[in-house]
């Protein structure tokens, strides 16, 4: 050892201080972080390459949730986000024109809604019955013994309730009072009772939802539903449009007055509520009301980078209007 | 003489730098690494009532396994070596269950979940490999954890203690819902039916 092996040292303990100081902080881009909706996933993924093309220091960071939990990032969880974007516009005002405890300003003030989406019925060719099935027997093909149906956890996907809302609104659009308990409700145990209160439909779930049986299959996400779907583990999923569109699935479109798709019958979807087995947060109550179903995005009042998410969310807005495959429609 | 006692110096403080830099982490089994989990209180509600300090949890029979979760939109979280407490501990020491009795399990971010009798024992719960494909569930249990990858549990995984499903094989995924942070209340609810 010699005295020139001190400064080594010296130099080697500083750069391990800079190894630490910059580590994870990436390519000196800025992060635009997203927190999207499940069902934007696909649309998102499939743009992010165009947009840091067209925005060369902007890295694109998408997260998805649940439309009530990517909200909850931002104001139960503090996390900064540039952009939320949400598969039900309403969950915006109901949840964040609240303040956020930073100086009074609510979490936001405003949203911009850009498309909206359809239930459909999805199905492959090794269904049963997919060379049977139209918009007119669906129904009665769902309530065969033989035939297996999913949706997705109401708790955990507005997917999810949107399926039990569609099929109760089916019961009245074609007068079949039993259709709702045979397709899915006589199904679990306890049994799922659709009950009617006046002109209102109502079903409310058990805390545990839990199938008696093979014809009826819950998941957590559209994604394992789709890949069950796929395995040929159901024979029938309700699912977004958008969704079975990008995952390329046939699909059974439905009337106007059942799916939740159209404004002009948003009176009727009103009908239909679901009352969830327990509060899973406390910042949104249990029930849920149908209504057509409206994309949204807005941004948070903590955003790191507000101007760059306004760029983002006219982006979106401007690709939505053309329309690729696995987008909502745009308004 | 002297650029020896430097250089001996130099190098004693090499952890020192190693941490300061990030380089290794200090806390790695304190299981007070957050100052906040001094305060950290777990509530049992049942025909019983208690509340257990972190260390209080820590002393009662360690449950370990593999857990390794999935989100719903299919981002996955681990595979983790987990300990923890069973929670049919938890429920015991709460006075116990019925069959139509629930698990309410609760966070103070405001996140609830619940379990029914069946899950309590490991059943009905959907089981994935690597690949996201479903497969047959294993035995399973349900514990609370507060120990991943043999390291006390930090706030952002969601300590000092959460919920987490594990298996005796390693590899098994579960749904992530019911892997609830930062548990603070377990309670017991009596259904009748």
């Amino acid at each position: 050892m010699t005295g020139r092996s001190i400064p080594v040292l010296i130099v080697l303990m500083i750069c391990i201080l800079i190894a630490g100081c910059i580590q994870g902080q990436g390519s000196g881009k800025t992060p635009l972080k997203i927190v999207a909706a499940g069902s934007l996933l696909s649309p998102f993924s499939q743009i992010e390459d165009r947009y840091e093309i067209a925005n060369p220091d902007i890295d694109l960071q998408v997260e998805g949730h649940g439309s009530i939990q990517a909200i909850r990032q931002v104001t139960d969880l503090s996390r900064p986000f540039d952009v939320v974007a949400v598969a039900d516009e309403s969950l915006i005002p109901d949840l964040m024109y609240r303040p956020s405890g930073e100086g009074g300003k609510n979490f936001t003030d405003s949203y911009v809604p850009f498309a909206r989406n359809e239930m459909v019925i999805a199905y492959t060719g090794m269904s049963r019955y997919h060379d049977e099935i139209n918009a007119t027997n669906w129904p009665e093909i769902l309530s065969r013994q033989d035939v297996r149906v999913g949706f997705s956890n109401p708790m955990l996907d507005a997917a999810g309730y949107r399926a039990l809302m569609v099929t109760m609104l089916a019961e009245d659009y074609y007068d079949d009072q039993g259709l709702f308990q045979s397709v899915i409700g006589n199904h679990f145990n306890p049994p799922l009772r659709r009950e009617k209160d006046g002109v209102n439909l109502t079903v409310r779930l058990p805390e545990v939802l839990r199938p008696s049986s093979q014809h009826v299959a819950v998941r957590d996400g559209s994604i394992f539903l789709m890949s069950l779907l796929a395995a040929g583990g159901i024979d029938y999923a309700f699912e977004y449009r958008s969704v079975a569109e990008a995952q390329d699935f046939n699909y059974l479109t439905l009337p106007p007055e059942i799916n939740l798709a159209h404004t002009g019958y948003t009176d009727r979807y009103e009908k239909a509520r679901v009352i969830l087995g327990f509060q899973r947060f406390s910042s949104i109550g249990q029930e849920r009301v149908g209504r057509p179903i409206v994309y949204a995005m807005t941004i948070p009042s903590n955003a790191p980078h507000p101007e760059e998410g306004q760029k983002f969310i006219q982006f979106i807005v401007e690709q939505s209007r053309i329309g690729e495959k696995g987008w909502p429609t745009p308004l | 003489m002297k650029q020896w006692i430097a250089m001996i110096m130099t190098l004693a403080l090499i952890p020192f730098y190693l941490s300061v830099s990030g380089c290794l982490d200090g806390q790695d089994t304190d299981p007070y690494s957050d100052p906040s989990f001094h305060d950290w209180r777990l509530t049992l509600n049942g025909t019983d009532t208690r509340v257990l300090t972190l260390a209080e949890l820590r002393s009662l029979p360690r449950a370990e396994g593999h857990g390794y979760c999935v989100s719903t939109t299919g981002f996955r979280f681990g595979p983790y070596e987990c300990a923890g407490v069973d929670l049919r501990e938890l429920v015991s020491l709460a006075g116990g269950m019925h069959p139509n009795d629930t698990i309410w399990i609760s966070a103070p971010d405001g996140y609830l979940w619940v379990f029914d009798t069946e899950q309590l024992e490991g059943n009905g719960f959907i089981t994935f490999d690597e690949n996201l494909s479903e497969i047959p569930s294993p035995p399973l249990r349900i514990i609370l954890m507060y120990e991943q990858d043999g390291k006390p549990l930090t706030y952002d995984d969601g300590g000092p203690a959460r919920i987490a499903i594990i298996s005796r094989e390693p590899g098994i995924i579960t749904e992530g819902s019911a892997w609830v942070k930062w548990v603070d209340t377990i309670e017991i609810r009596s259904n009748k039916g």
